[in-house]
């Protein structure tokens, strides 16, 4: 029943980030042409863009919905969305007035905040998938073939290192109490590095150079590398990303059974 | 009997503010205690602590003999406590049904004859959503969701509050009942023409400190105002008796509480030369009045 209510309460947000979803998936796929043939001219052209990402993007399909989904923005748009399911619990019933009913419950404060987060990862899972049944459909609409798989195997790489996004939205809420107040310091807290991270990274990698700190790249561990295996998965960022969600869920806990409601 | 509900030295601080001073109470199995005091006394603070909702900044204190300050023990405790708060919010996004659903998962002892006759009784309307229903519908079903729990004790805090007089004797006509069948019951109130109606025993807490802990049998029959008319002047410290809780004087009237011992006070009073001694009984709320005012 505790998994009941916390679906109840989050299931428009869910239902948000199901259309968020579908949008970005279906409109780089309705995209892919028009850039395919954009590039194709551009190599033509011999003082036009020559870059060797092109040339993938070009012939390589799989590629094209890395780079432009689990690369870029359904990353960004399911990390937003897991945030967003992250957020609640007894924290915000506190501001309800509900806290005291659910309190007097025989349920324990962190069987709450677990259940929270046990739908938080379940709704972005189901995110996920859906994104993969987009990407499924909207592919056969515009005849482009991929690997179902390697699809698959990115799908599960962004859920299993976007769990720290989800440990820390939540984390984020208990300390600072409020949709608005929380999601904004979350985006600015996780945002900031992320971006920053991100891009100098990129710089680092176009150098040859690998900082200590690339393991805290997480935008780079959630895509991973286009070409996905076992032995190209990033598992020591995935080890990193996992002790930090661990150390973030910890730190709720902590927090919140110490907490007068 | 067993004590229900203990606690000892039991202090809570909100920063500077010391919400409850230790506080030592006992109530014990199968009573219906009140918890009386007035707004800001420290009762909610005191309920809060006894379900582990809130966290005491010292002091101890058990229900059932587990401890509250264990989140472990904590959990057994609300499997054997139904609690109705003040503030009677529900999850307005569900129905009636659903959280009568929602909340009997939770409780094996589950009384569906007393949720069916509470459901008929209170006019509920079952698929009705929470926050369609009105404040005394919403207090009706938060007291529902707490009767129908089968626990062994019962906390209300403010039961009645929001509720229209045919309501509120439902409501006390159910306490009395469960407290009938061996439900011991532990309810603050504002309403004290309601405690006098159903509780045996009274506790009153001002500032965070308990200042009457009586059966209302001692109150009715124990308690009693005193006034006396002296032709000579005299002092406070004349009548500092045994069972005398706090005496006004006003030239040569002496006004007082007795708590106990009203014969031997009488006879002291008279033998100080008391024109004319009237020894009358005493409610509850001029005792709680009275107990306020001394502070």
């Amino acid at each position: 029943m505790l998994l009941y209510k916390a679906w109840i309460e989050t299931r428009v947000r869910f239902v948000a980030g199901l259309i968020a979803a579908a949008i970005i998936c279906t409109f780089y796929m309705e995209q892919h042409a028009w850039l395919v043939r954009w590039w194709a001219a551009e190599m033509q052209n011999p003082h036009g863009d020559h870059g060797k990402e092109m040339l993938l993007g070009i012939h390589e399909y799989g590629w094209y919905l890395w780079h432009y989904l689990y690369d870029n923005y359904l990353q960004q748009v399911w990390s937003l969305f897991a945030i967003l399911f992250a957020f609640g619990g007894l924290i915000r019933e506190r501001s309800d007035g509900t806290v005291l009913f659910s309190l007097g419950l025989p349920v324990s404060r962190r069987r709450w905040l677990f259940t929270r987060l046990a739908v938080a990862l379940l709704e972005s899972i189901a995110l996920s998938l859906f994104a993969v049944f987009v990407v499924v459909i909207g592919s056969a609409v515009i005849h482009q073939t991929f690997s179902l798989s390697q699809v698959l195997l990115h799908t599960a790489l962004m859920v299993a290192a976007g769990v720290f996004v989800i440990a820390f939205g939540n984390l984020c809420y208990t300390l600072f109490p409020g949709n608005y107040l929380s999601l904004l310091l979350t985006l600015v807290l996780l945002g900031a590095p992320y971006l920053w991270l991100q891009t100098y990274m990129q710089h680092m990698r176009d150098l040859g150079r690998t900082p200590w700190f690339r393991y805290l790249d997480f935008s780079h561990t959630m895509a991973g590398p286009w070409h996905l295996s076992w032995s190209s998965t990033p598992w020591v960022s995935l080890l990193v990303a996992w002790t930090l969600t661990a150390a973030l869920i910890a730190a709720t806990v902590a927090h919140g059974d110490r907490l007068d409601y | 009997m067993a004590a229900v509900i203990e606690t000892t030295e039991l202090k809570k601080n909100y920063g500077n503010h010391e919400a409850v001073r230790g506080l030592n109470l006992s109530v014990q199995a199968g009573s219906v205690c009140a918890f009386l005091g007035q707004n800001g006394a420290g009762k909610s603070s005191t309920i809060k602590m006894l379900l582990g909702m809130i966290h005491p900044t010292s002091g101890q204190g058990s229900i059932f003999g587990h401890r509250i300050d264990k989140e472990r023990e904590s959990l057994l405790i609300r499997q054997k406590v139904a609690f109705v708060a003040e503030d009677k919010r529900l999850y307005d996004y569900m129905s009636v049904s659903q959280i009568i659903r929602f909340t009997k998962s939770f409780f094996p002892r589950w009384n569906h004859t007393l949720e069916t006759y509470l459901l008929e009784r209170f006019e509920l309307p079952p698929e009705r959503k929470i926050r369609q229903l009105s404040k005394g519908m919403r207090t009706k079903l938060a007291l529902l969701l707490g009767f129908a729990r089968g626990c062994e004790l019962l906390i209300l805090d403010e039961p009645t509050e929001g509720l229209d007089p045919v309501a509120i004797e439902d409501v006390l006509q159910i306490v009395v009942s469960l407290a009938a069948q061996g439900t011991t019951v532990f309810f603050s109130s504002h309403q004290i023409a309601e405690v006098e109606q159903v509780a045996d025993h009274v506790l009153m807490i001002d500032r965070g400190q308990l200042v009457l802990n009586a059966s209302m049998y001692d109150v009715q029959e124990e308690y009693r105002q005193i006034q006396a008319v002296f032709t000579d002047p005299v002092e406070e410290r004349d009548l500092r008796l045994p069972g005398v809780e706090r005496v006004k004087i006003e030239g040569r009237i002496a006004s007082f509480v007795a708590s106990r011992n009203v014969d031997a006070i009488v006879e002291h009073v008279r033998m100080l030369h008391a024109g004319s001694v009237d020894v009358l009984p005493i409610s509850l709320k001029e005792i709680f009045l009275d107990k306020v005012k001394a502070r």
